[in-house]
């Protein structure tokens, strides 16, 4: 009774060092979370999600006015509008994404002057309007130091009143959303699978069903555990110099594009692949397999029909493994796909990934952690969706098995 | 008539078929046979383009500098001696220490830690809490580098340099061993806690049942009886998580303060790995001292190789109960 | 499943708390050294400028024991470090340290306009050579871009961007006159950008600002590196898939750099700043101050404080 009893409280530590251990794996992702979530989650939004990186810009003339604005500050500007009444617009200061200081048009009066500027980048110079949400960056006058952006919008209202003309107002969208990130991440995750799966998946039925157990198999093996020790920023050197020609002299590709990218983060999933799948094929029992030759299937019926699905979960959780190195894979792909930010993406354009875009803010002077930690978030959020969708549609799978 | 040769087919067709099912299975395995070679050759690939680059600074005078001696360059214990771009001083001995020093503490740290997490995952815990560990285990695996290094250098660094001031240590900034250690045992416990998890999840029922009808209980049986099969998963585990942790670069850059000189055994001091000291500058540098970083390269590729074969050997030895 | 939520928060907190103890400053503290690597266009620019130009490219000047981090890494382990000193640029100093003065000078925008802040690099550009170009559309339009950013637009743009600009007179109005192409659609043209990453963003501005000014060509930006500056538009990759039109340097070009006249020049400042945590009593520093610091011949607080 007494050595059940020691048995018993045995099992109670033993139990609780693997709850204490599981936990430190939360308390790591815990603090994570709340390390990024506390930088980063003032900038997220939808609109980051699905604006441009780059920013419009517009350079606006005004011909000779004879009437001004007549309009007084509304009384729904706070104080932080610094409001022009003669020119019936209303500045605020801002940070944009770039962390950067911004000033914005919060109001602009319906008899104000800057509704009929003309745009002096086009030809006909057709007239335009300042709109809200606008952020102008500066106004430039004749014979005057211009007004800049960096130094405030109350100065530059200040200026701005003071003059009965401009020479030039510069004005432009807020650009630094990822929308273009987010879709070159995608497509990468896209076509890394496509490349890495079928490849890694049918090595690893080659191990473990096909392969003899000789000196042969024991070599590749070896190699393909070899692959897994090489640093990513050797696959992406080796990706600057074997793919990224390949792509351009067989695509219309003229430098890192997506494709190439794809390519050396398969080379880099690879072992992962066959490694977590040469294990759940482990998994599955013997007696599968003889019990399917015996009916009269041959190797490669039983491997598909018989030995492939009973692997399905290891394969997938190796997906997801696959999929979260390629969301997170930035040391590579800085070389391999290039840390050109777009907005037009294509799979033989320059582009890059969320996580090659956070390597880009995180090296810049000064680095905008904020946005880093933003971009952070919404990986951790696609990873998790991505997570769920593939244990629902396994669930599916099993059930309909 | 008729009958006999229906009788014949009959008797012929099982050959037939199994002629064409022998053609099948060797085309299929023909296939697979040249993807796994694909899949294989890249290492070739690799060695060759590194190879090639990384040798260079050895044999050639590399524009008028002169070469690098390479007995110094394995086995000195500063980066560069003497002005950079106009010296052929260079050696990475110390940082090899340093490299193997640190991954091997990570392993240390994160082998414990997500073997029992994987079994908690794959024997002990409730089904859905098996699952939310699990999806906790993907998210931490999805976690880009550059962010660990983002939280090594906004929290680990301020930890560790309130930990060394507690010892009575003043430490430069955080940067140090025990960061760097700390941050590459986070980045590696995903990957081996997920693949320890595979390989307890691939130990046969009847290895368990047979425990526990011997008269063990379930814990006994996970402890000694599962993990004990499952060793060679694990140790699959640990060979891709030291990988992992000798070849991370980005992180451990922002943590290790780029010692120029070592080796640095002392937990508070400043260190570098090989992937540190090629990550350093990389960018705007040029000649030799852009070149040496292939050498560098190549160094960590044969430390990764080495520390490979030593694992491997030691996987042999513990001895594999279910590897076909 | 209550208790491990309890366990958890536990956790949490005590790592908060241990993060959040502070202790007097005590000057008897060694003092811990932060730098950029040695291919540092920042180094090389502090470090001449403390007349110490000789520790620019060779660590062993350095006093032992020093960290070496990026611009970033310095500024977040000098908001930890209470005995730390680095230097970063000007643009990316916070409140959350200490910008010391140098030379009794305040490190600010106008000081270095007026030329009483001494601590500063160049930004450089450098374009193909104007033979070498595929068209003479291209080189036109590269041609347009560099009188634009000696223009007062162009300065904006720049001090918009945190740099410190060159003095200029003329307005792009003033003379896009002389610049015909300007006034086409060159919306099928790319001009390919590249070199430093510290003028990446000043780079991004300027093109995004000039290009609808200049037909709507459009800007391909790939920043890389200084010396990949000069090496993609005159050097050894000026013909490989990776050329560019136009490169940026943020140091001076080196001897093996050196292009024709009309190729290179200047386009910015960049001021430089030696930082301290805040609770440091330390204010001012001379060069000489620093160069003591660097080369190791203070090795404690006190010994500059006194």
């Amino acid at each position: 009774m007494s050595m059940s009893n020691k048995r018993k409280r045995k099992d109670f530590v033993l139990q609780a060092i693997t709850y204490a251990a599981s936990l430190i794996g939360v308390f790591i992702l815990s603090l994570i979370i709340i390390f990024i979530f506390k930088n980063g989650v003032g900038l997220i939004n939808w609109d980051l999600v699905t604006n441009d990186y780059h920013a419009q810009y517009y350079n606006g003339g005004i011909n000779e006015i004879e009437i001004f604005s007549k309009t007084v500050k509304p009384s729904e500007l706070s104080e932080s509008d610094f409001y022009s009444n003669k020119w019936g617009l209303a500045l605020t200061d801002d940070i944009n994404r770039e962390g950067r200081a911004i000033v914005v048009v919060s109001y602009l009066a319906n008899d104000s002057p800057l509704h009929d500027m003309y745009d002096k980048n086009d030809l006909e110079n057709n007239t335009f309007a300042l709109e809200i949400g606008n952020i102008v960056s500066s106004i430039k006058f004749e014979n005057k130091e211009s007004a800049l952006s960096v130094y405030g919008a109350e100065k530059m209202i200040n200026a701005l009143e003071n003059e009965t003309e401009f020479r030039e107002i510069v004005f432009s969208s807020l650009g630094g959303g990822i929308r273009g990130s987010l879709i070159t991440t995608l497509y990468t995750i896209f076509f890394t699978l496509i490349f890495a799966l079928p490849t890694g998946v049918c090595s690893a039925l080659y191990l473990t069903e096909f392969a003899k157990n000789n000196q042969f198999t024991r070599i590749i093996r070896g190699m393909i555990d070899m692959l897994t020790g090489v640093p990513s920023i050797i696959f992406g050197l080796m990706g600057l110099a074997v793919f990224v020609p390949l792509t351009i002299r067989y695509t219309p590709a003229s430098g890192a594009n997506i494709l190439s990218g794809s390519l050396t983060l398969a080379v880099i999933l690879l072992p992962i692949i066959i490694r977590s799948t040469e294990e759940s094929l482990k998994i599955v029992p013997d007696e599968y397999r003889f019990a399917s030759l015996a009916l009269g299937a041959n190797k490669t019926q039983t491997t598909f029909r018989v030995v492939l699905p009973s692997a399905l979960p290891g394969i997938l959780t190796a997906t997801l493994l696959a999929i979260g190195r390629v969301i997170g894979e930035s040391a590579a792909l800085i070389f391999a796909i290039g840390t050109a930010v777009k907005d037009e993406i294509s799979i033989f354009g320059k582009s890059t990934t969320l996580a090659v875009h956070i390597w880009s803010l995180m090296t810049d002077e000064p680095a905008n952690i904020e946005l880093a930690s933003t971009i952070s978030i919404i990986i951790l959020i696609i990873v998790l969706v991505l997570n769920l969708l593939v244990k629902l549609l396994s669930k599916a799978y099993l059930r309909n098995a | 008539m008729s009958s006999k040769n229906e009788w014949l087919t009959s008797l012929k067709q099982p050959l037939n078929l199994k002629k064409k099912k022998g053609l099948i299975d060797f085309v299929i395995q023909l296939i697979f046979l040249i993807l796994t070679i694909i899949s294989a050759s890249f290492i070739v690939i690799i060695i060759v383009f590194i190879g090639k680059e990384g040798i260079k600074p050895f044999i050639t005078d590399n524009g008028g500098i002169g070469n690098v001696d390479l007995i110094r360059f394995l086995t000195g214990n500063e980066w560069l001696k003497g002005t950079a771009f106009k010296s052929n001083l260079y050696s990475v001995g110390f940082a090899i220490i340093n490299t193997l020093y640190i991954s091997l503490l990570a392993l240390l740290i994160a082998m414990p830690i997500g073997v029992l997490t994987a079994l908690f995952i794959a024997k002990i815990a409730s089904k859905k809490l098996s699952a939310i560990m699990r999806t906790i285990i993907e998210l931490l695996a999805a976690v880009p580098s550059i962010v660990y290094g983002l939280f090594g250098s906004g929290l680990i660094l301020v930890f560790v340099y309130n930990l060394a001031k507690i010892f009575g240590v003043q430490s430069q900034g955080g940067n140090s061993v025990l960061a760097t250690i700390l941050v590459l045992a986070m980045m590696i416990l995903p990957t081996i806690t997920a693949l320890s998890e595979v390989a307890i999840r691939s130990v046969g029922k009847e290895i368990e049942n047979g425990s526990l009808a011997l008269g063990a209980t379930k814990t006994q049986t996970n402890f000694k009886i599962v993990l004990t099969s499952a060793k060679s998963g694990i140790f699959s585990a640990a060979i891709l998580g030291i990988g992992r942790a000798l070849g991370e670069a980005t992180a451990v850059s922002l943590v290790a303060g780029n010692a120029q000189s070592g080796p640095s055994l002392d937990f508070f001091k400043t260190t570098s790995t090989l992937t540190s000291i090629m990550l350093q500058g990389l960018k705007e540098t040029v000649g030799l001292d852009y070149d040496i970083r292939f050498s560098v390269g190549l160094v960590l590729m044969a430390v990764i190789l080495f520390s490979n074969l030593i694992l491997n050997y030691a996987k042999k030895m513990v001895g594999n109960v279910d590897v076909k | 499943m209550k208790k491990l939520v309890l366990l958890l928060m536990v956790l949490l907190s005590v790592t908060l708390v241990s993060c959040g103890n502070t202790a007097t400053w005590d000057s008897s503290s060694k003092i811990t050294l932060y730098t950029r690597d040695t291919s540092s266009g920042t180094r090389a620019g502090f470090m001449s400028g403390i007349d110490y130009a000789e520790a620019a490219e060779d660590d062993s000047k350095l006093s032992a024991g020093f960290v070496t981090k990026d611009n970033t890494g310095i500024l977040t382990s000098i908001k930890t470090d209470e005995y730390g000193i680095g230097y970063i640029s000007l643009a990316s100093l916070d409140d959350e340290v200490k910008g010391l003065k140098f030379n009794d000078v305040e490190p600010n925008v106008a000081n270095v306009i007026n030329d009483t802040y001494k601590l500063k690099r160049p930004f450089n550009y450098v374009t193909r050579a104007l033979d070498d170009f595929e068209n003479d559309r291209e080189k036109e339009i590269t041609l347009a871009f560099i009188a634009f950013l000696h223009t007062t637009d162009g300065a904006d743009i720049i001090t918009n961007e945190g740099a410190i600009s060159l003095p200029s007179s003329q307005s792009w109005d003033d003379i896009k006159s002389d610049y015909d192409i300007c006034s086409l659609d060159n919306s099928d043209i790319t001009i390919k950008f590249g070199g430093s990453d510290s003028i990446e963003k000043i780079a991004l501005a300027l093109t995004a600002a000039f290009s609808p000014k200049c037909g709507n060509f459009i800007p391909e930006h790939d920043h890389t590196g200084s010396s990949d500056g000069f090496k993609r538009t005159q050097g050894t990759e000026k013909d490989s898939a990776n050329y560019k039109h136009i490169g940026f340097a943020s140091r001076p070009f080196k001897e093996t750099e050196k292009g024709t006249d009309d190729t290179q020049g200047q386009l910015a400042w960049d001021a430089i700043v030696a930082i301290v945590h805040l609770d440091n009593q330390l204010d001012n520093v001379t060069a000489e101050d620093l160069k003591k610091i660097y080369r190791g011949d203070y090795g404690i607080w006190t010994d500059l404080l006194g």
